[in-house]
């Protein structure tokens, strides 16, 4: 029998999504560590994860500064020893500040968690912020912002989010040269203390480890005097400036384009269904700004829309770099796309197609422990059930093209639009 | 431990299987044995450049990512300077998509010119976003030429120049499609939740009946040993000077090369490294300074590339770089310093093997190196790396004559 080649062979749609069950323990009272089991490598990744994000702070940089600055030194050991300490078992440790909160991770093998947590544990509750390492991270600093404002993808970034959320909101807090000099040691010291010492919101352990490892790091944690944060969420006024802005560049031979408006937050109903439709217009590489920007017109590597949901304030943006000579037909064929799906039904089978891509993502987001605790970290954030994910299937195959043209007019109104170009006249 | 089996098929396709019944995904990875390497020096960026050209559409199946995402699954590639590697993952019971996808697309393109002329275009444009639009995004295009005089390391995999990619002509498409893009010059792996049986089922159905072809691989000119210092000085309108002194090193089957390897992570891999430690942070001579090297099949590059702190003149930049390379020459590396960078080097690995896709990935890669047991043997070869080992690359290596370094100042 000859093959032909020409006829699709048979596949399955998806009809089911799971998520893996995962333990709750808690440490102190309100204060929970969660610890999910998955893969087949015997690693760990331990996340602990503090109300020290952008929110938090009351001067710019302050949030960025004390997570960097959590690794160069403890009472007991200086920078170097603390590098030492944890390189010596293959181990990394990792700060990061965040729009809504700060993350310390760290990363080791399983077999080594016992020696390497004590040291995780003495960097986060005992640093010391010393004025000499503070002074070089500053100096570092302030050489990667004069690089980053070279680049028109950041500088474009930065004026979006400033005109979408207003010049004070933390979420466009971006750091500049004077920022970076009225950091001092006293700033940090205070925003350690509250947000760090204090600030604590939970745990994660993820990866494959045997089950004793729980309760190592559940003591580990209760006696090393972390406290849970108290602290009750501020309200946060967002300002917005629609309208178009442009940065001349004149030396590039391309264009950064972001152009977006506010957005519904994970918690609102039309969430998810809303991201499905980000997903058809911009969000993966069949989407109709890839087909149609890409690889019809080929005036760009690149062209995405994103739906970007924080605790305090959401956007939905497009996002690319264009050739400059067909900027403006590029930006207008990006307005032509969000005027025809707000105007036309998307059709079954674009339908039918994405709604498989999607929840073979899903599929593909819900496998391996660490792709699992980013979910599952999403949950706690949003105080979402552990069904968040697996309604996906229900909510896509109960969505119809008619009620994705009624989002389509509902969130994707040009109307208050933010478009920020960085490029040459 | 990846577990693998192996067969080959009628025409000459070499197949792995790595079974992985923790998922419930499958990955089928092609590697074909082409990369810009394999390229006339007139006509670079094409190995590239024909990667975008296999989403544009095959013999049977005119929209490939229509036809993947309908199914549930998603696919991307890239190009090396060795080799060209595709992968699709897809729910494991949707997997035979993916045969099918491949072996259109291994069977014949449909060559057509709208494809070649929007491809050509998008490159030209990622060209532009990743090289010439960025604060040093040349570097890489300007270290190449002056480490290699010879062999075809001497561009880069996205080309020469922006006019390679504009000249390139759908004949020269076909003949690099029928000469490379064979099924006895690849390597397929098909890892995840698939059994073996299943795997060689379906890899027949789809895959054996495309006939062999005749590619040659035409020989192309190895480096000479370089026998002098190379210097340029670029000067471009970026915020802070910026150094990278690039050495020639082993190739990944030359018996130095994980040492070598080891060796960059000991003088410039994380804040307990020397470099980092002395010359960013206690004389603050570098805001940022790092070591890494190239990884190549043939003879690479092991490279430091550092931003200069304000002030601070090339000359005392780069002494103080010399300095550090002449004590490690002179002194062992001590028991402690190679355990650490071992262990790191274990924790990498047990990391990167969490993926599917990378353990699809290294398996095809240690096979198109010529011994697929690379995939997991790795290890040992890091274990077995000695001070004395180090010490001796080190001087060997690290001497100027052998060395091309480009002064990137800001204008």
């Amino acid at each position: 029998m000859t093959l032909d080649r020409k006829i699709t062979p048979p596949f399955h749609t998806i009809e089911k999504l799971s998520f893996p069950s995962y333990q709750i323990v808690e440490i102190n009272k309100g204060l929970n560590l969660y610890a999910l089991r998955a893969g087949t490598q015997a690693v760990i990744r331990l996340d602990l994860i503090f109300d020290a994000g952008l929110i938090s702070q009351i001067q710019i940089a302050q949030a960025n500064f004390t997570s960097s600055m959590l690794s160069e030194g403890t009472k007991s050991k200086n920078a170097l020893e603390l590098a030492e300490s944890l390189d010596y078992f293959g181990s990394y440790f990792q700060t990061r500040a965040h729009a809504d909160d700060a993350v310390a991770t760290l990363y080791c093998l399983e077999k080594h968690l016992d020696k390497c947590l004590p040291i995780f544990l003495e960097a986060l509750t005992a640093s010391v912020f010393p004025e000499k390492e503070l002074d070089i991270q500053k100096k570092n600093s302030l050489s990667k912002l004069l690089v980053n404002e070279k680049k028109n993808s950041y500088l474009c970034k930065k004026s979006y989010y400033q005109k979408i959320y207003g010049n004070t909101h933390p979420y466009a807090a971006f750091i500049s040269k004077e920022d970076i000099q009225q950091i001092n040691k006293n700033t940090l010291e205070t925003f350690y203390q509250q947000y760090y010492l204090s600030g604590l919101k939970y745990v994660m352990l993820s990866g494959e480890f045997n089950t004793d490892k729980i309760n190592l790091v559940s003591q580990a944690i209760k006696n090393s005097g972390l406290q849970k944060n108290e602290n009750t969420s501020c309200e946060l006024t967002i300002e917005s400036n629609p309208g178009n802005y442009f940065i001349e560049k004149s030396d590039s031979v391309q264009s950064a384009v972001r152009m977006g408006k506010l957005s519904i937050g994970r918690n609102h109903t039309d969430f998810r269904k809303l991201q499905f439709l980000n997903l058809i217009f911009g969000g993966y590489f069949g989407s109709r700004l890839m087909k149609n920007i890409r690889e019809d017109k080929g005036l760009t590597y690149g062209i995405y829309s994103v739906l970007e949901p924080n605790l305090n304030g959401s956007s939905w943006y497009i996002d690319t770099d264009i050739n400059t000579k067909n900027r403006e037909t590029g930006i207008a064929e990006i307005y032509k796309e969000i005027e025809k799906i707000k105007a036309e039904p998307i059709p079954q089978n674009e339908l039918e197609t994405a709604k498989n891509y999607y929840l073979g993502s899903f599929l593909k987001s819900l496998d391996g422990p660490f792709s699992l605790a980013d979910r599952l970290k999403i949950i706690i954030d949003n105080k979402l059930s552990d069904s968040y994910y697996p309604e996906f299937v229900s909510i896509l195959n109960e969505t119809t093209s008619a009620s994705l043209q009624d989002l389509a007019n509902k969130y994707f109104d040009t109307e208050n639009i933010v478009e920020v170009v960085v490029g040459k006249k | 431990m990846i577990q693998y089996n192996t067969f080959q098929l009628n025409n000459g396709l070499n197949v792995i299987h790595h079974h992985d019944n923790s998922t419930q995904l499958c990955a089928l990875n092609i590697l074909y044995k082409v990369g810009s390497r394999n390229e006339d020096p007139t006509k670079t960026g094409f190995a590239h450049l024909f990667e975008h050209l296999m989403f544009g559409g095959s013999e049977n199946i005119p929209e490939f990512d229509l036809a993947l995402q309908t199914a549930g699954g998603e696919s991307n590639a890239f190009t090396s300077n060795d080799i060209t590697n595709y992968y699709v993952t897809l729910p494991a019971n949707n997997i035979e998509t993916g045969f099918w996808l491949e072996s259109d697309r291994m069977l014949s393109l449909d060559f057509s010119e709208k494809s070649l002329s929007v491809q050509r275009n998008v490159v030209i444009e990622e060209f532009k976003e990743r090289y010439l639009n960025q604060p040093y995004g040349d570097v890489w295009l300007r270290i190449l030429p002056l480490a290699y005089k010879e062999h075809p390391y001497n561009w880069a995999t996205i080309g020469k120049e922006i006019s390679h990619i504009e000249h390139a002509d759908l004949d020269q498409v076909k003949s690099f499609f029928f000469n490379f893009y064979a099924p006895n010059n690849a390597i397929l792996v098909v890892a995840g939740n698939i059994s073996l049986d299943e795997t060689k089922r379906l890899c027949e159905k789809w895959f054996e009946p495309i006939p062999r072809r005749n590619t040659l691989i035409k020989p192309y000119p190895q480096e000479p040993k370089q026998t002098e210092a190379r210097k340029e000085h670029v000067y471009s309108d970026v915020p802070v000077n910026m150094i990278v002194k690039a050495y020639h090193m082993g190739g990944r089957l030359d018996p130095d090369y994980y040492a070598s390897d080891l060796l960059s992570d000991i003088l410039g891999g994380g804040k307990s490294a020397a470099f980092y430690h002395k010359l960013v942070k206690e004389k603050r001579l570098f805001s940022e300074l790092d070591t890494y090297i190239s990884g190549d099949a043939d003879p690479g590059l092991f490279l430091i590339e550092g931003k200069l702190s304000k002030g601070i003149s090339f000359e005392v930049a780069e002494s103080a770089i010399l300095e550090e390379l002449e004590a490690f020459k002179n002194q062992l590396v001590s028991e402690k310093v190679l355990t650490k960078v071992i262990n790191k080097t274990e924790t990498n690995i047990q990391f990167g093997d969490i993926s599917l896709l990378n353990r699809a990935m290294k398996l095809a890669f240690a096979a198109f190196l010529g011994d697929i047991n690379l995939a997991n043997t790795e290890i040992d070869h890091y274990l077995a790396v000695k001070p004395e080992t180090l010490q001796m690359i080190a001087k060997n290596m690290l001497v100027e004559e052998n060395c091309s370094t480009l002064y990137y100042h800001a204008k």
